[in-house]
């Protein structure tokens, strides 16, 4: 199998401050470089290495994660792939044809009606007329736009207008396509579509390179990973390792930036408190990557004081790893006060049980004054990412939030002897309800 | 060149949906629409026709005013209107420029397409004055016209990719360009016959090309007449100028995206 997309040693340079926007700022600069450094290379501090020798191969059907925080470079390895921008050094081949989901509807014009917006889109995306007009019926049915089509863009909304755009981006079955964050709008049932959309294009042979913060989404679509960091390549593997080696990446980073910020507290009283950890525990008590859902957890806050407080309120987040908000815990609402003295100090949230479903995590946690109406001035804290097994394995987001403690029955109204009824208190087993004919899971 | 044209005949469909759009923007929350193609040049040709008829005549012979300068100022503003359009065409667009790729030369030659429509209607109005002023309408002369258009569309095209490439890097592009077009303005047969310019600084006078055009737009729907060998030269620039500006424009096409 020959690869479809061949990174070879590729390295992209561009210099800092280069917006050269008017020509007496050009001449200036030209002077300053002449008399400082006669036409010496530029500074190195000016110079940013957005890639630095990266090479991969992506073969027919394969879908590739880039990973990485923001300026890694995931964005410049798109638009190298995209032909937007040529490569300093290095080689890049592509074999067949490429389609980008990036920035859906960049092109629409916002007083043309989305009949006339899906012909412009697609014939900037390269498509001739004739190709769209064969489409159209199937871009508006995917869209669920129909009403809408003969309506100017600009009263559309902006999920909506993410929508037409995925329609037409999609409509072309590609041998590459790009995926870049593209289905951060949209709602979830949207969502799904385009997910099955991709899925169904993969099947058909396409590979895809997908960069997105969602990491259920990169789990989900994706089968390899690259894990880029400041434009160099730090692990090329299986999705799941290359997700496990840049969450080990984050933690660490966040431990060190904590360990800085204690050697500094003392020094710096930019802050009244400051959250200096945030941690999630198990039921055991220890501090844990993965917790079960049925199983109870504990977040606790770290803090210090640098002066004393007195009333105080704190809220604690849980959000999952597609920014979703998934519970918010306030000591106001549980009737809870908090009274905060100088000096270091610890809070301490239990669930019982978490409930979560299963997914990637992190808690937050502010503090707030004493009605609970402002933020302290406080340096709010994270934990690191956690993640819950459920009983659901799957990261359908059509799973929900959470997994409620639940209780089934059911009975005939004709014949009251056939009566079950189960409660659940734990995964999977069934406890007989009194009363209840049968403790069996089946209908008899 | 057999590339380039290559790339810009695959783009086609997108030359005439962007050259829709463009149209379609930019008449869609006027009253008057696609009238002002009309009034502009009619508005510039109303002011001329009282200075220089009354205040400062000017001898046109037995064309009347009035239809002597919009013979000229139709084809002015079709490529004063374009060259600005296509200065700034990229710059309005770089948020698909950095994100999609596409052949860029579609946008500032779609804004040509655009003000080519305008110049289309404006010309209506001008066969509407060479009847109304009983001029010879139907000539074989006229058969020159489209050799005269193309000529004027390659020179526009060569200068505007010049200035919408450039813009990208250097935004004074855009204030120089409407400088430019003012001064060129005058340095073009538009006011006054060519004639009026002494024999001397005629042959450096033809150095511009718009000179040779406008010369023969004039000589072809006003006299009947075969445009002069100006043309030619003009021609030749124009091809120059073009063959110029398409190479420019794809040696920095790729930079295009890296400066924001």
């Amino acid at each position: 199998m020959s690869a479809r997309i061949r990174f070879e040693n590729v390295s992209k340079k561009y210099l800092l401050g280069q917006t050269r926007t008017s020509l007496p700022s050009v001449v200036s600069e030209w002077l300053a470089r002449t008399i400082r450094n006669r036409s010496g290379p530029p500074p190195e501090d000016r110079v940013l290495w957005s890639l630095r020798d990266v090479s991969f191969d992506l073969d027919e059907g394969q879908s590739l994660a880039l990973l990485g925080p923001n300026g890694a470079g995931k964005t410049t390895i798109l638009k190298l792939l995209a032909n937007i921008t040529k490569p300093t050094s290095g080689r890049i081949e592509t074999a067949g044809q490429l389609s980008a989901l990036i920035e859906l509807g960049a092109g629409f014009h916002p007083d043309l009606t989305g009949r006339e917006n899906i012909f412009l889109n697609g014939t900037i995306l390269g498509l001739s007329r004739k190709y769209i007009a064969d489409r159209f019926d199937e871009i508006v049915d995917f869209s669920e736009l129909e009403r809408f089509i003969d309506t100017p863009v600009k009263r559309y909304s902006s999920g909506m207008i993410v929508r037409l755009g995925f329609a037409v981006a999609s409509c072309i079955e590609p041998e590459i396509l790009l995926v870049d964050e593209v289905l951060a709008v949209g709602d979830a049932t949207f969502r799904q579509k385009c997910m099955q959309r991709i899925r169904s294009l993969m099947k058909g042979g396409t590979s895809i390179i997908f960069v997105s913060h969602n990491l259920y989404l990169v789990q989900a679509v994706c089968d390899r990973g690259l894990y880029l960091h400041k434009g160099q390549l730090q692990f090329l593997g299986t999705v799941d390792e290359a997700i496990s080696v840049y969450e080990q990446r984050l933690h660490q980073e966040r431990a060190e930036k904590f360990e800085i910020g204690d050697a500094e507290a003392a020094g710096s009283l930019d802050y009244d408190v400051e959250i200096s950890r945030v941690e999630v525990l198990d039921g055991g008590g220890r501090p844990a990557e993965v917790l079960r859902s049925d199983e109870p957890a504990r977040i606790q806050i770290h803090y210090h004081a640098f002066k004393s407080i007195g009333k105080a309120h704190a809220s604690v987040f849980i959000m999952r790893s597609d920014g979703l908000t998934c519970c918010m815990m306030r000591t106001k609402i549980s009737g809870v006060a908090l009274h905060i003295e100088r000096g270091s100090g610890m809070i301490t949230v239990d669930l019982e049980p978490l409930q979560l479903i299963s997914g990637t995590y992190y808690a937050e946690a502010h503090f707030l004054n004493e009605t609970d109406s402002m933020e302290l001035d406080a340096k709010s804290g994270r934990s690191d990412w956690f993640s819950v097994q459920g009983r659901f394995l799957s990261y359908e987001e059509s799973s929900g939030v959470y997994e409620p403690l639940v209780s089934w029955e059911q009975r005939s109204l004709d014949n009251p002897h056939n009566h079950h009824a189960w409660a659940i208190d734990g995964i999977g087993s069934t406890i007989d309800a009194p009363g209840g004919s049968s403790g069996k899971k089946e209908k008899k | 060149m057999m590339v380039y044209a290559r790339s810009l005949y695959g783009a086609r469909d997108l030359l005439w949906s962007w050259t829709r759009r463009t149209i379609q923007g930019r008449y869609q929350q006027s009253a008057l629409g696609w009238l002002w193609a009309v009034i502009q040049p009619a508005a510039t040709v109303f002011i001329f026709s009282i200075i220089f008829t009354m205040v400062v005549p000017i001898d046109t012979g037995e064309i009347p005013y009035v239809v002597f300068s919009f013979a000229a100022v139709t084809p002015w503003t079709f490529l004063a209107t374009s060259l600005t359009d296509m200065s700034t065409s990229l710059v309005q667009n770089m948020t698909l420029v950095t994100k999609i790729y596409f052949p860029r030369e579609a946008l500032p030659i779609a804004a040509m397409l655009a003000r080519l429509m305008d110049f289309g209607i404006a010309a209506v109005l001008l066969l509407i004055l060479v009847i109304w002023y009983q001029l010879p309408v139907l000539q074989p002369a006229l058969l020159f016209l489209p050799l005269i258009i193309l000529i004027q569309i390659i020179l526009i095209i060569g200068i505007g990719l010049t200035a919408a490439a450039l813009n990208v890097f250097f935004r004074d592009v855009q204030p120089l360009m409407t400088l430019g077009i003012q001064l060129w303005f005058y340095a073009s047969p538009i006011i006054y016959p060519v004639t009026l310019v002494p024999e001397w600084l005629r042959p450096y006078y033809y150095l511009n090309p718009m000179a040779g055009i406008i010369q023969a737009y004039r000589n072809v729907l006003l006299f009947g007449a075969a445009p002069e060998s100006h043309l030619l030269l003009s021609a030749g620039l124009s091809v120059g100028i073009l063959a110029f500006g398409y190479w420019l424009f794809k040696r920095l096409e790729f930079q295009f995206a890296d400066i924001v």
